[in-house]
């Protein structure tokens, strides 16, 4: 992580490659096995959780499902960015288990008819990991960076990623709206003249709109901007890699919940419904909600959340996207061509 | 076998050649244009309108036709220079030069805006010292024209080469003896003939640059309104669920680029220039 632009290249190459090699790989390493059948589970992932994935929880699911049935389980992976992920798999990538950040975008895959079942019929409606919106400081906060309000003081630079492009950016301006008209900063509560003045202030800070939640973290760590919003998981991710920066987690910020789902259409073709149901039943186990919290997410199982409750601070008020009137009523509010989010950028054009 | 038959085979060789080559490129560039522009029509041509002048949309546009329109200017003037350097002069690291002028098209252009936030980001001695300038480059509009520079080398050095190349000395030597100076020399007959090579030299480069995403998106800053791009917009359009939008702009780029392709084959006919 320390030189991390310029790789942020080189994972779609290793990716592809990785691919590849498994690909050429899958005749020859089939047979060396005959321990049992070997299958084939596609995980189609957002790019926040693939350390988790990779390192700890595909390794333990392999060993519990051998335990068992006795079968040996390949997994192929694919992370991209959560949109870009739903989108690939709505155009054709048949992953058996998408896990995504954004309720959103389950849904695009659940609207084109590859998820049959109620996706959130699960324990926790379908989700399994949570993380808060915080602001990211430089060590020591020698800008005295405490709340939302404080990120629109003049001379701040801001970073949060564009809208468009990322689901994380729509995270940051709810979190930041919403606590505003919650009365969580200085605007009085349910005022949205003045929660859209505190966006326009703070927008008017960021110089930078990078196209997806870490592209904009990776920009903070090289020292770009004096305060970063993004989620609490990145900063503890980079912090573990050595990374000095903080964290202020505001009075009232948004809960994030992270959605999988098992692509019906997909699981069933390959024949891998038992499995792809068993994968995503052992994500909701303590042994995968501790793997998570090692990354830095919040668990969403409640045996968990207590064990690791001094890890994660907590905010004094926390509301979710349905404070908001859920997903599609905050897109048509906030991010529609006539929403907050433009009328607020379209009245800082004027700055040079 | 009789030659009328040899005739006829390789007439018909020929026509397999013509008519394979013309499916070919139907296949490869004109159905996908055709979607798109089909795309771009789904709400009618007002429905395209309203999307491409939109205020983020036009704003984009604007941004990128100018600062395309400065790269192009630059890239006319050093691309001239560095093609006659390469010609005319014998000197040390001419290879060298003659191998970096290409380098720019096998990097990948996402790698080449990684490159330069690392040399001139506010955390590099040379991002620092221009930020203290007052003059930041970096995640500002003339980071754009940086990096559409270096993405661009190779078109005007490389249309101009060739004629430099073909260029009788005796011409100027003709011209030096009559009398004339350096500079009426260089205006009378040398420039001339060049004048179609870095004309079309220009035009492609700018109309490369006009699609530039890769690069730009990393050093930019990505603002609507003030360092938003109209690749980039066309690329949050489609991210955020909104093709319509997308196509809009796209075919927008694309009117642009066919003119400007017609443009630099006009140029190339009337004056007899081959592009490399």
């Amino acid at each position: 992580m320390k030189p991390p632009r310029l790789f942020a290249a080189v994972p779609p190459l290793v990716l592809c490659c990785a691919v590849l090699v498994a690909g050429c790989g899958e005749e020859t390493h089939t047979d060396p096995t005959p321990s049992g059948p070997v299958r084939t589970l596609t995980l189609g992932a957002y790019t926040t959780p693939r350390e988790a994935y990779g390192k700890a929880i595909i390794p333990a699911f392999q060993r519990h499902w051998r335990e068992q049935t006795g079968e040996e389980v390949r997994f192929e992976e694919s992370y991209l960015g959560s949109g870009a992920q739903a989108r690939a798999i709505v155009g054709g990538f048949e992953a058996d288990v998408a896990a995504l950040s954004l309720e959103a975008d389950v849904e695009t895959i659940a609207k084109a008819g590859l998820i049959q079942r109620d996706w959130r019929a699960g324990p926790h409606q379908g989700m399994v990991t949570r993380s808060i919106v915080v602001i990211a400081v430089r060590a020591g906060n020698p800008k005295g960076i405490r709340d939302w309000e404080d990120l629109g003081k003049s001379g701040l630079e801001v970073l949060t990623p564009n809208v468009r492009t990322s689901g994380g950016a729509m995270w940051n301006v709810c979190a930041l709206y919403g606590a505003a008209l919650r009365g969580g900063t200085s605007a009085s509560k349910g005022d949205s003249a003045s929660a859209e003045t505190l966006l326009g202030a703070v927008l008017k800070n960021v110089r930078i709109m990078d196209k997806g939640a870490r592209e904009s973290i990776v920009n903070f760590e090289k020292g770009v901007g004096d305060a970063a919003i993004t989620y609490e998981n990145e900063v503890l991710v980079g912090r573990q890699s050595g990374q000095t920066y903080e964290y202020q987690v505001p009075r009232a910020t948004i809960l994030i919940e992270n959605p999988v789902a098992v692509v019906d259409a997909n699981a069933e073709k390959h024949g891998n419904r038992d499995l792809a149901d068993a994968f995503v039943a052992f994500l909701a186990t303590p042994e995968a909600q501790r793997a998570f919290t090692t990354y830095g997410l919040r668990p969403v199982d409640e045996t968990v959340a207590t064990e690791v409750q001094d890890q994660f601070p907590a905010v004094q008020d926390l509301f979710t996207i349905r404070d908001l009137g859920g997903w599609p009523e905050a897109i048509r509010t906030l991010f529609a061509p006539d929403g907050v989010y433009e009328r607020v950028m379209a009245s800082l054009r004027a700055v040079p | 076998m009789s030659r009328p038959t040899e005739i006829a085979d390789v007439r018909r060789g020929r026509l397999a050649l013509r008519s394979g080559v013309l499916i070919y490129a139907a296949v490869l560039v004109v159905l996908p244009l055709g979607a798109l522009v089909q795309h771009g029509l789904v709400d009618g041509l007002a429905g395209l309108w309203r999307a491409a002048t939109a205020p983020v949309a036009a704003q984009a546009i604007l941004l990128t036709l100018w600062t395309a329109t400065l790269m192009a200017v630059v890239n006319a003037f050093m691309g001239t220079l560095t093609a006659w350097a390469l010609v005319r002069y014998e000197f040390t690291g001419r290879g060298l030069l003659s191998a970096l002028v290409d380098l720019p098209f096998a990097i990948p252009t996402l790698v080449t805006g990684v490159m330069l936030v690392i040399l001139l980001g506010p955390q590099s001695p040379l991002g620092g010292w221009l930020t203290a300038l007052g003059v930041p480059v970096i995640f500002a509009p003339l980071a754009i024209v940086v990096a559409l520079l270096f993405i661009t080398v190779p078109f005007v050095v490389r249309a101009v080469e060739p004629v430099l190349l073909e260029q009788d000395p005796a011409e100027e030597e003709a011209a030096r003896t009559l009398g004339a100076g350096t500079w009426t020399v260089f205006w009378r007959v040398l420039l001339p003939p060049l004048l179609p090579a870095i004309l079309s030299g220009t035009i492609r480069s700018f109309a490369r640059a006009l699609g530039e995403l890769g690069s730009v998106i990393v050093v930019s800053g990505n603002i609507p309104y003030r360092t938003l791009t109209a690749p980039i917009h066309i690329f949050g359009e489609i991210e955020s669920g909104q093709p319509g939008g997308a196509a809009a702009v796209s075919v927008v780029l694309l009117a642009l680029a066919l003119l400007l392709a017609f443009a630099a084959r006009g140029i190339e006919r009337i004056s007899g220039v081959h592009h490399a």
